[in-house]
């Protein structure tokens, strides 16, 4: 279902996206193999900047989080306090020369909610064309030369 | 609390250059609090360190550990186990904690990974300001517990000034005018009249007129 392109994706989504309950998160990962890799949180405003920060370094090409729509927050701000989190990662791995757009986050539509298998396919079309990361270290970058 | 704010990652990674087995040392107390170099922070840096090594193509080891409070010795003392591997210390803690290490360690070289910035307390989630300047000489009794020396940006002992609009300083419209607090405050508790009295030019001999300071108490030694 979803192009299993040799890109890692780290995708920490709040629970309250449509059709992301324990089975279908299994179900996806048996369709993703090792490409996404799924972390569920009781709410996105859980997300701190050194979990991204540590899906970057230890195997992820890119770590995203998807909120719920602004104003729909259970939790009133968990999604607006995840916006500044994802900012501040942001800021991190600009500042070690990585590109920024290897963090980031998506907020479900209120009125058109998006299933978490659709929103991960897009998420992982938009980091597709980011290449390898560096943060992994040459062997990835070399795997990535030779094709594996 | 002791404020402080992190280097920028470009600086810190110039000092630890010359460096192969380096630990990043939070400390848990005044730098947690204002989020600069407790554990979170501590994890966050050591882990950006450690990508941007792998970028470079550097062969270096990055790990972490947070004490519970770095300028204590009963916590540094917690290295003696860990220590011995490493060649560079990069302290999260304030400018004690980092002397405080290094005094306890001087056969490694212990790098200070924060700007350390003010005395200050938590305004609010996320805000932090400057409210003692550690002068040695307390006069918040005086002035209704606003210190003129910390927040007046012109530093008055014989305010106002007349600059201030709308209760806000005129040299930072950020802040409110001290002199406005403490007239406030002076007046709710039916204090004003303390202000009749003309205060001498601070006497800065208590703060560090003879060097470094040291408090000595006999009944908390062994």
């Amino acid at each position: 279902m979803i192009n299993a392109k040799r890109r890692k994706l780290a995708l920490f989504y709040c629970r309250n996206v449509p059709e992301s309950r324990e089975k279908d998160r299994q179900l996806l990962e048996e369709a993703c193999g090792e490409t996404i890799s799924f972390f569920p949180m009781p709410c996105s405003g859980r997300v701190e900047p050194v979990h991204l920060l540590r899906a970057l370094e230890e195997f992820a090409d890119a770590a995203y989080v998807i909120a719920c729509p602004t104003g729909a927050c259970r939790n009133f701000e968990g999604n607006l306090r995840a916006r500044k989190r994802i900012e501040r990662t942001r800021s991190i791995i600009e500042a070690i020369g990585l590109e920024r757009e290897r963090v980031g986050l998506v907020v479900c539509s209120k009125d058109n909610p998006k299933p978490l298998a659709v929103l991960a396919r897009e998420i992982m079309d938009k980091v597709s064309s980011l290449g390898p990361s560096p943060a992994l270290g040459p062997k990835a970058l070399n795997e990535e030369e030779k094709g594996i | 609390m002791i404020t402080g704010e992190q280097k920028p990652v470009e600086e810190i990674r110039q000092m630890i250059a010359p460096y192969k087995r380096i630990l990043v040392l939070g400390c848990g107390s005044c730098v947690a609090e204002c989020a600069s170099g407790g554990e979170k922070e501590t994890a966050m840096l050591a882990s950006a360190l450690r990508m941007a090594a792998r970028m470079n193509d550097e062969d270096v080891t990055i790990e972490e550990m947070t004490l519970d409070r770095q300028c204590v010795m009963e916590f540094v003392i917690q290295l003696d186990k860990v220590i011995d591997p490493y060649d560079a210390v990069l302290s999260l803690g304030c400018g004690a904690g980092v002397q405080a290490v290094a005094d306890m360690y001087p056969e490694v070289r212990v790098i200070p990974g924060l700007n350390t910035e003010f005395l200050g307390e938590t305004k609010a989630q996320g805000v932090w300001a400057e409210t003692c300047l550690g002068c040695g000489d307390c006069m918040l009794y005086d002035f209704g517990g606003i210190c003129p020396l910390a927040r007046c940006s012109k530093q008055i002992l014989n305010g106002p000034c007349g600059g201030s609009v709308d209760g806000r300083c005129e040299v930072n419209p950020d802040i409110p005018c001290a002199w406005q607090l403490i007239i406030d405050r002076l007046d709710r508790f039916g204090a004003l009249d303390r202000l009749e009295d003309i205060y001498p030019p601070k006497d800065w001999s208590t703060k560090q007129g003879a060097g470094p300071r040291k408090i000595i108490r006999e009944d908390q030694q062994k």
